[in-house]
């Protein structure tokens, strides 16, 4: 075995009450690729911030070089040689490629000024490590605003490789990236590899994993689980590592409807905009269809499409009317709510109160000619009981409340509207497990009243417990619609990840 | 061949306005130049050129420097609102202890005293906003009422009277038929291309264009930011400097109306309210234009007021401009 550069030992992370990470274990060698694997929220991203100095660890031990390290920031880290490519870019838009790629790290001339001439020179040399892949739009003096997402990406990874790092993560680095420009990274990587340096790659993506690295760890909620040499494993025991113990559990069918006979409400064609590629599906009267897949991969977007918050190409046929909704007030007059997930910025306004916030979207049933307060008092009142809402009372502002709490708020103001097609955005994300059931009996309620629902959520289980359908998406597509027997914990991460070799799961796949 | 030519000023003109933001700010000082001089009666009288240039910049100096120091600071993303304030309170300083020629060290002393309290209240404001990450605006403008409130305080009535030898040096010196003015902002030109082509510029781009990035980049924000700051109020006492010994006397509200100036001047210099993107070079431009302004509402004989309107109004053009030309081509689709 060979030796370890570096490692680190029960990483934990909190941010306020969540915890991102109680475990992080992993053991870095040189001249080894070691995958970071895990689903939505195991912790992977906070791993490696925590590694490069972003992130403050709030316990565990980092060795590097056989030394105890903490840094605090990033330039520390850089300057020991750990660099990573983030997810989400570190690049400066109003800066050339040039520039953002020797950012901290100028070359000088003799009189100590920045030499331009030797960082575009040295840039022109660096791109030549994707040469082909990428327009001619992208040289040294161009500006990063002006490039599209793959070429940032790359421009992102020529950076953390100019640096000479000893040890290098790569975060999502080939999310937006083509099978040729992946080509060129892995090149990158043999070439590092060779050169003895530690390298660590995060991916959702299967295959890449399999072409490309060692060994691969694996993490489920915050927890380092296991660790497999790639060489003696397969695609079905990092899933089953990555869903943990219930992996192959169908959920209990007992007392779910089935819809076969019903008519569809919701008909999606071909639903295309920046984020959707493509999306068709349908959803009949009554049904709680779930929406699963990686973070990031349309899902929100397509919710906010059907609530009119996006153009779009496609048709869209609800209630056998095609529509064509240019602002969410249409929607909302159709019938239409959406449950928004970052409730702090798109659903409350926190500094008023419980009432106010439940009646936001509701003030015209009450006027006529003036405001009836008796009865919207009574409506609030009797939403409150309906979801069982811990509050002072009616007035105290909605920042008084929990988290939980709070989201009940939110949808409460939808549901005094009731609404025929509830579309839900994620919205039990640092939610307590107690609201949370109650938030699922909410569900089935409505549902058992002919409402239609479409949820979105990054929590596999839950869509699990609740869903009797659940589209799993990718690049914004819809790359498997599960249900009945298919729909298991271990066949959604499967089809999250785009793995496609799937020998033991029966699937049916809409989309190839 | 005037094809080519052509091709050539195209790049040139596509250069300066990409890399430097400088093409709006070099047109409106061609055009407010030309119509001032335009509007000169004697404009062909020998001497009559030179004049206006000596007079005009050391009447524009002051205002140029903030307009500088503001430009800094909102290329690294924020906004400095106490600058002016911070020129009252030198002013005054001066105006009440510098009284004579017979003690050149005290005054030099008092000089010294009021560029450190220049930097000071720049630290201030850059430990408030960019250590304690708290909002520039409300911030510079809450620390603006306490500079001003000093400055009242120890000069409650206009008065103070710096010695006429210092007053004369300001006017008249010159450096081979240059006016001292003229060569401090030259100067400052300098300074400023020196330091761009170096780590701090570099820098300086950076926080500005994305502080998050710069930071996991592996640059100092926090100190970048706080260094705007300490250069806005460094620059904002010599302009307190050079205000006094262009008006000889103390006035508590001798800043007030070079906040706003400042702002326009940096907006009207190309300088990105957004921040990252312009040039200290087009914020010079940006303090002369301004100057121009002035002078062509004096000349015309119109109210003073008007200066504050238009000031106002360029600032919202300006700053408009950009979304109303993206709302026409909007519509038209």
């Amino acid at each position: 075995m060979k030796s370890i550069v570096l490692c680190t030992e029960n990483i934990e992370k909190r941010f306020g009450g969540v915890i991102a990470l109680k475990d992080g274990s992993i053991e870095i060698r040189p001249g080894e690729v070691l995958a970071l694997v895990g689903s939505n929220g195991s912790g992977k991203s906070t791993l490696t911030k925590v590694i490069t100095g972003v992130l403050s660890s709030d316990g565990g031990t980092i060795t590097y070089h056989d030394k105890p390290v903490s840094y605090s920031n990033p330039m520390a880290a850089q300057r020991a040689g750990i660099m990573a490519v983030y997810q989400e870019l570190s690049l400066i838009p109003s800066l050339t490629v040039a520039q953002n790629i020797w950012l901290a790290n100028e070359p000088k001339t003799r009189f100590g000024s920045i030499d331009s001439k030797t960082m575009n020179a040295e840039t022109a040399k660096l791109l030549t490590l994707f040469e082909g892949t990428f327009q001619p739009s992208l040289h040294p003096e161009a500006y990063v605003r002006d490039l599209p997402l793959d070429e940032r990406q790359i421009v992102e990874i020529l950076k953390a490789y100019s640096r000479k790092p000893e040890v290098l993560i790569l975060d999502e680095a080939t999310a937006s990236l083509d099978s040729k420009q992946v080509n060129c990274l892995f090149d990158l990587i043999q070439l590092l590899k060779s050169e003895d340096k530690g390298l660590v790659f995060v991916s959702h993506r299967m295959d890449e994993i399999f072409r490309i690295a060692d060994r691969a760890v694996i993490l489920r909620n915050g927890k380092t689980v296991g660790e497999v040499l790639i060489a003696d494993s397969n695609e079905d025991e990092i899933v089953h590592l990555m869903v943990g113990s219930n992996v192959g559990l169908t959920r209990e069918l007992g007392g779910r409807m089935t819809f076969s006979a019903q008519e569809s409400v919701l008909i999606v064609e071909d639903l295309e905009n920046e984020q959707l590629n493509g999306v068709s599906f349908n959803i009949k009267q009554g049904e709680l269809v779930g929406i699963g897949g990686l973070r990031g991969q349309g899902q929100s977007s397509l919710l906010h499409t059907l609530f009119g918050n996006s153009h779009y190409t496609g048709k869209i046929t609800l209630f056998d009317e095609t529509l064509s909704f240019d602002h969410p007030k249409e929607a909302i007059e159709h019938g239409v709510a959406l449950i928004p997930g970052d409730r702090a910025t798109e659903g409350l306004l926190l500094l008023r109160s419980i009432f106010e916030n439940f009646h936001l979207p509701n003030w015209a049933k009450y006027c006529r000619p003036l405001l009836k307060m008796k009865s919207a008092h009574s409506d609030a009142e009797e939403m409150g009981k309906q979801l069982n809402l811990i509050m002072e009372s009616l007035d105290a502002p909605v920042s008084s409340l929990s988290g939980g709490n709070a989201q009940k708020v939110v949808i409460g103001k939808w549901l005094l509207r009731e609404p025929k097609l509830l579309l839900l955005d994620d919205p039990t994300k640092g939610v307590d497990v107690g609201t949370k059931s109650e938030f699922y009996k909410l569900l089935v309620k409505l549902q058992e009243n002919g409402t239609t629902i479409l949820f979105y959520s990054s929590d596999e289980q839950e869509l699990l417990d609740l869903c009797e359908r659940v589209l799993v998406m990718q690049d914004g597509k819809v790359k498997a619609d599960l249900s009945g027997d298919n729909l298991t914990e271990a066949n959604l991460v499967f089809h999250s990840m785009g793995a496609t070799n799937n020998n033991n799961h029966h699937e049916e796949s809409t989309h190839a | 061949m005037p094809e080519q030519n052509k091709s050539k000023i195209a790049l040139w003109w596509r250069n300066l306005n990409v890399k430097h933001s400088l093409g709006l700010s070099l047109i409106l000082l061609v055009l407010t130049t030309v119509l001032y001089f335009a509007l000169q009666p004697n404009l062909f009288k020998s001497g009559t050129v030179s004049h206006l240039l000596t007079s005009n910049f050391r009447t524009w100096l002051p205002v140029i420097l903030v307009t500088v120091g503001q430009a800094i600071v909102i290329l690294g993303g924020g906004l400095d609102l106490s600058n002016g304030a911070i020129v009252s309170v030198g002013n005054v300083i001066l105006a009440l202890t510098v009284t004579t020629v017979d003690e050149p060290g005290k005054n030099i002393l008092m000089v010294l005293v009021v560029i450190a309290f220049g930097i000071a209240a720049g630290f201030l404001n850059g430990f408030f906003t960019a250590y304690l990450g708290l909002q520039p605006v409300i911030i510079t403008f809450a620390s603006s009422f306490v500079y001003s409130g000093l400055a009242l305080l120890l000069l409650p009535s206009p008065g103070g009277n710096i010695p006429r030898e210092y007053t004369t040096f300001y006017r008249s010196t010159q450096f081979l038929g240059i006016p001292l003015a003229l060569i401090v902002i030259v100067l400052i030109a300098l300074i400023w291309t020196f330091f761009r082509r170096r780590k701090y510029g570099q820098f300086l781009f950076a926080v500005g264009g994305n502080d998050k990035a710069a930071y996991t980049t592996g640059v100092p924000v926090t100190w970048v930011k706080i260094s705007t700051y300490v250069i806005s109020g460094f620059l904002a006492s010599l302009a307190a400097i050079s205000y006094t010994l262009l008006t000889g006397s103390g006035l508590s509200s001798s800043g007030d109306d070079m906040t706003l100036a400042s702002v326009t001047g940096a907006v009207l210099g190309g300088i990105s309210m957004s921040g990252g993107a312009g040039s200290v070079l087009g914020a010079i431009f940006g303090g002369i234009v301004l100057g121009n302004i002035r002078n062509i509402i004096s000349t015309l004989k119109l109210n003073s007021w008007w200066r504050t309107l238009v000031n106002a109004l360029l600032i919202v053009l300006v700053l408009a401009g950009p979304g109303l030309i993206n709302l026409l081509r909007r519509k038209k689709k």
